[in-house]
């Protein structure tokens, strides 16, 4: 095995690495050392992140390395998905500390779970091998199930966990299934051979087993018909890890999904461009209809993410993946920045959220409000903020490669979806405010929400360089 | 069909059940004078005289114990499951049967000489737990079930550290047919594996103990206060196995100690060919015997708590290091690399 | 005595192997349905246990006995004895499960037959693409043993999902501990070192007392 090969595998060694030392140093010195473990993960997933990019700078497009025995294989592609799956998840970690300290609840391993979460999702986004990519895919979902119950007293928490993993093992069951339906047909689990064998001659039985394959992917990612987990699991997880799950998964899922439509099923291209726009379709729908009756706020996230998960499915499905990375590196701002907003709701020792909760926010706290109105209103796809832009741009992708239906049913689904943003906008100026909330001195938090209102308004700016950098790492995904 | 394929099928299942029988009835004999020695063994320890009334030296008592037992009546109680209660005896005697099939007597004495024969042993091994879990259970009786729970517990637990011994071994060996390792500890005594093993020679023994549930690991039956473990409602034949079955289990890991550490049918002095390796097998899983039987005599009963501190957090770390030491040693002196 | 089987194996007309496949096939069948049909949750982790042997036989015919062998030591020795350990204190109400079995039974049904149907369509229709059937995998020495084949490539070829693999294993352990462990308090240990290690010397004294003194 040479140093060459190895290197593709560079940011999962040191990410494994770094969580092996946290985990033997919160097991010895036990939970008065949670903090620096947390800190630690935070620079190491920011340290990783940095030194993607900078590997990342002046490379040409299409630059590619294989790693040992062709079970990875980076490029443009998977370090910029890779890239913003490291930093939103540094953005999760920070985002948990206060809560987690307050509910008790602040354990070294929260921090280790969630380096390896990320290990599991850049394993699985440099797969270029079935095996590979199941492995990666296993490790990441092992993660989440346990964050997902990491409040272990809770009873919501703990049937979240219970949940999610039952429907996620279900998913992982169809995914082998798959696989071994591929396997069967080509006799090779490589990403390549797959893609040559199917050019070639595809019989029933694999595209079957691409079905499969297909559905466990879009299990991950949430879309509808496959959502029914995003909900519960949404609602009774921690705050933090919700806001984790909202975006880091997601996008690290998108990835694979890419990946694998434009790798080994690139053949069968005319089968899923053809079954995609209907999918996204329901799920924009779907999110858009579902969320209007809901009173809980992490609820009305849940079906808002199925909701946007549509939109950058929109993306896909015109076979543009360029709007895809581009619609869901602002997504993860958006809905970090709400999150932020969801956990400095605090009012007597207890977490808020209902909407009726919001009640007057503007009053009690105008500078709170102002950030969750500006996020809401870029949620909604309201002009001149950030979430219009990318919204802009995936139905533009549609209506050219001919789907305006799809961008008709886009464009009910957010008016849809608008009502239900300014809802929460409305309680927030026009309802009388209830009691105020416990003074909140979370630095990190604060300045979460700060960032994240101000790049919804500031990315209008940098919506041409994300583009850029999205056209050239689809180079060689997308010939 | 024609009446060829009928003969040959009928030849080779009447073959098989003759070699079965070939080892199952002088192994069944070994059991009824294992008990015989424990309790002469366990008398000369205590200054008694142990059973001498039945035929001379008492040599007979184990078969009248046999027949006394076959004489009883079989009592399932009230709420049992029934078809498990009767199982469960039955599992485990044939389980403690099977596992011969693997054991060379001899060179080339060996009914199925398969390359992974340390394998299916371990595999065995760790089925014996159905047995006792499932009596304890079918019992419908609170002690039978906590004490198979005990035991349960008990064995999965010894199995881990039991597993990385084997594992020591099949690094030495090099494979894991039975054959194979016996073959690799010829050479006379300093030729056997528990030299360079010796740690894992005794993790293996200990672990033994607890895997058949033996003193000062008997918790299972741990009779001053689960009255008679996972045991305790059986009678008559259904216990007349349980107690065959253990002690062919015994024996069994006797046998095990012998293959792997003590070097199967070897002399320990090299160049020896007078007396027949079954003879010197025999010996040393008779030596084996004798120390399980004198550490019952010696030792008192592990406490619960104890007994899981010692397999967890000594055996297993200390197995596992000395599994990876061993490793180091074949790739780096062995030149395996 | 091997050479006397082995001539009967070998013998024209031999159907031993293939009278073993089908009783294995038969009662693993016949396990796998019981496992869902069972009414008593003990019995089903039973069938479970029979079904995993079956398998492992299955294997044995296949000649991967490394394969088997594992089979049965994991699942059965291990993985099946926590089930059925927890299987047997949980109090499970036989008549709910019943219920909802019934209830649910026609949508499973034809979920099951949809399936069915489509595994015999693709099984009927099924195509092999170039050289499928040769297998692209590693090249192993064909000579030696099925285990000394796996381990040529598992620590080789395979060395980067295998190391991943343990990484899942890892995950899989701290998860557990975090969902189940409580470092309770209160608890008096045994300090085996420290009581070792204690010496009739700083902990006895000797006193000669003299008659009607006292101590």
């Amino acid at each position: 095995m040479d140093l060459l090969s190895l290197s593709t595998l560079l940011p999962e060694i040191t990410l494994t690495l770094a969580a092996l030392l946290l985990l033997m140093v919160g097991v010895f010195m036990g939970d008065r050392v949670t903090n620096a473990v947390t800190q630690f993960a935070v620079l190491a997933l920011l340290l990783v992140a940095a030194a993607l990019g900078a590997t990342m700078w002046g490379v040409e497009a299409d630059f590619h390395l294989t790693g040992p025995q062709g079970f990875v294989d980076v490029s443009l592609f998977t370090s910029l998905i890779k890239l913003m799956v490291l930093i939103t998840a540094a953005g999760a970690l920070l985002l948990a500390t206060g809560y987690l300290r307050r509910e008790e609840i602040y354990k070294p391993e929260y921090a280790v779970l969630v380096l390896l979460a990320v290990t599991g999702m850049c394993l699985m986004l440099s797969a270029s091998n079935f095996l590979m990519l199941y492995m990666g895919l296993e490790m990441q979902s092992l993660c989440l199930y346990v964050l997902a119950a990491f409040r272990r007293d809770a009873t919501r928490a703990t049937e979240a966990g219970l949940k999610y993993f039952v429907l996620g093992a279900l998913a992982s069951g169809l995914l082998l299934y798959g696989i071994s339906l591929v396997y069967g047909f080509t006799g090779s689990l490589s990403f390549a051979e797959v893609a040559t064998a199917l050019s070639q001659d595809s019989s029933r039985g694999a595209l079957v087993g691409f079905g499969f394959i297909l559905v466990a992917l879009l299990f991950k990612v949430s879309v509808a018909p496959f959502h029914m987990w995003v909900p519960d699991v949404y609602e009774g997880a921690p705050t933090p890890v919700t806001a984790f799950f909202s975006v880091v998964p997601k996008i690290a899922a998108f990835g694979l999904l890419m990946k694998v439509c434009y790798g080994p099923f690139a053949p069968l291209q005319d089968k899923w461009l053809w079954l995609l726009p209907v999918l996204a379709a329901i799920t924009m729908l779907w999110g858009a209809i579902a969320a209007i009756g809901q009173t809980n706020l992490k609820r009305l996230l849940a079906y808002s993410s199925i909701g946007h998960v549509g939109f950058a499915l929109m993306g896909l499905a015109a076979n543009d993946p360029r709007s895809v990375i581009v619609y869901l590196a602002f997504y993860a701002v958006m809905s970090l920045g709400v999150f932020a907003v969801l956990l400095l709701m605090h009012r007597d020792e207890r977490m808020l959220e209902t909407i009726d909760d919001l009640a007057g926010l503007s009053r009690v706290h105008p500078g709170l409000a102002a950030a969750m109105a500006i996020l809401m209103f870029s949620m909604a796809g309201i002009p001149p903020l950030v979430g219009f832009f990318t919204k802009l741009y995936v139905f533009v992708a549609a209506v050219q490669a001919d789907l305006i239906w799809l961008a008709v049913i886009g464009a009910v689904a957010s008016v849809v979806g608008a009502y239900y943003y300014l809802n929460v906008i409305k309680v927030m100026y026009f309802d009388e405010p209830v009691a105020k909330y416990d003074r909140f001195t979370d630095g990190n938090l604060t300045g979460t929400v700060t960032a994240m209102a101000v790049l919804s308004v500031a990315g209008l700016l940098l919506i041409a360089p994300v583009v850029m950098l999205a056209q050239y790492a689809v180079h060689l995904l997308k010939p | 069909m024609d009446s060829s394929v009928l003969l040959n099928l009928g030849m080779q299942l009447g073959w098989l059940i003759l070699l079965v029988l070939m080892i199952v009835v002088p192994l069944l004999i070994t059991v009824a004078y294992v008990t015989y020695a424990e309790r002469k063994v366990l008398a000369l320890v205590q200054l008694r005289m142990g059973p001498n009334l039945v035929g001379p030296f008492g040599l007979l008592q184990p078969f009248a114990d046999g027949l006394k037992l076959i004489a009883k009546e079989t009592i399932i109680p009230t709420g049992a499951n029934r078809a498990l209660f009767v199982a469960a005896p039955i599992l485990l005697f044939f389980l403690s049967l099977v596992s011969w099939a693997v054991i060379p007597f001899d060179v080339g004495l060996v009914l199925a000489d398969i390359n992974v024969g340390v394998l299916y042993l371990f595999a065995l091994s760790s089925l014996g737990v159905y047995g006792i879990i499932i009596a304890g259970w079918a019992s419908n009786s609170k002690y039978s079930f906590l004490g198979s729970l005990r035991s349960a517990a008990q064995m999965v637990s010894y199995e881990v550290s039991i597993g990385l011994v084997i594992i020591t071994v099949l690094l030495l060996a090099g494979s894991m047919n039975l054959s194979t390792i016996i073959i690799g500890q010829a050479g006379g005594i300093t030729g056997w594996y528990i030299w360079p093993l010796l740690p894992m020679f005794f993790i293996f023994f200990i672990s033994g103990l607890a895997e058949t549930n033996r003193c000062p690991f008997d918790l299972p039956e741990g009779e001053s206060e689960l009255v008679g473990g996972f045991n305790t409602e059986y009678s008559s034949m259904t216990f007349a196995l349980f107690f065959l079955g253990e002690y062919a289990n015994m024996i069994l890991m006797s046998a095990m100690t012998a293959v792997l550490f003590l070097g199967g049918w070897h002399s320990p002095i090299p160049g020896d060919d007078v007396i027949p390796g079954l003879v010197w097998f025999a010996a040393k899983i008779a030596f084996c015997l004798f120390v399980f039987i004198w550490v019952r005599a010696t030792m008192p009963r592990f406490r619960y708590d104890q007994l899981m501190r010692l397999g967890w957090k000594i055996f297993l770390p200390f197995s596992l290091l000395y599994v990876v030491g061993v490793a180091a040693y074949v790739t780096f002196f062995r030149g395996a690399l | 005595m091997e050479t006397f089987l082995a001539y009967l194996n070998e013998a024209p007309g031999t159907v031993l192997p293939g009278l073993m496949f089908y009783v294995l096939a038969i009662v693993l069948l016949y396990a796998g349905v019981m496992v869902i049909t069972a009414r008593n949750p003990v019995h089903s982790v039973l069938f479970l246990i029979l079904a995993f042997f079956n398998a492992a036989g299955l294997f044995l015919l296949l000649g991967a006995e490394f394969i088997a062998m594992l089979l049965v030591i994991v699942y059965v020795g291990a993985v099946a004895v926590l089930f059925l350990f927890v299987v047997m204190m949980l109090d499970i109400d036989f008549e709910q499960l019943r219920k909802g079995f019934v209830r649910n039974l026609p949508l499973g049904l034809l979920a099951g037959v949809v399936l069915a149907a489509q595994g015999i369509m693709f099984a009927i229709s099924w195509s092999f693409a170039e050289g499928a059937k040769e297998g692209k995998g590693p090249t192993v020495l064909s000579s030696a043993t099925n285990t000394e084949q796996i381990g040529q490539v598992l620590y080789t070829h395979y060395m980067l999902p295998f190391q991943v693999a343990g990484l899942v294993l890892l995950v899989a352990m701290i998860g557990a501990i975090v969902l189940t462990h409580r470092g309770n308090t209160g608890v008096k240990r045994q300090k085996v070192a420290a009581q070792n290690s204690r010496r009739p010397a700083d902990v006895l004294k000797l006193n000669s007392v003299n008659p009607g003194e006292g101590v």
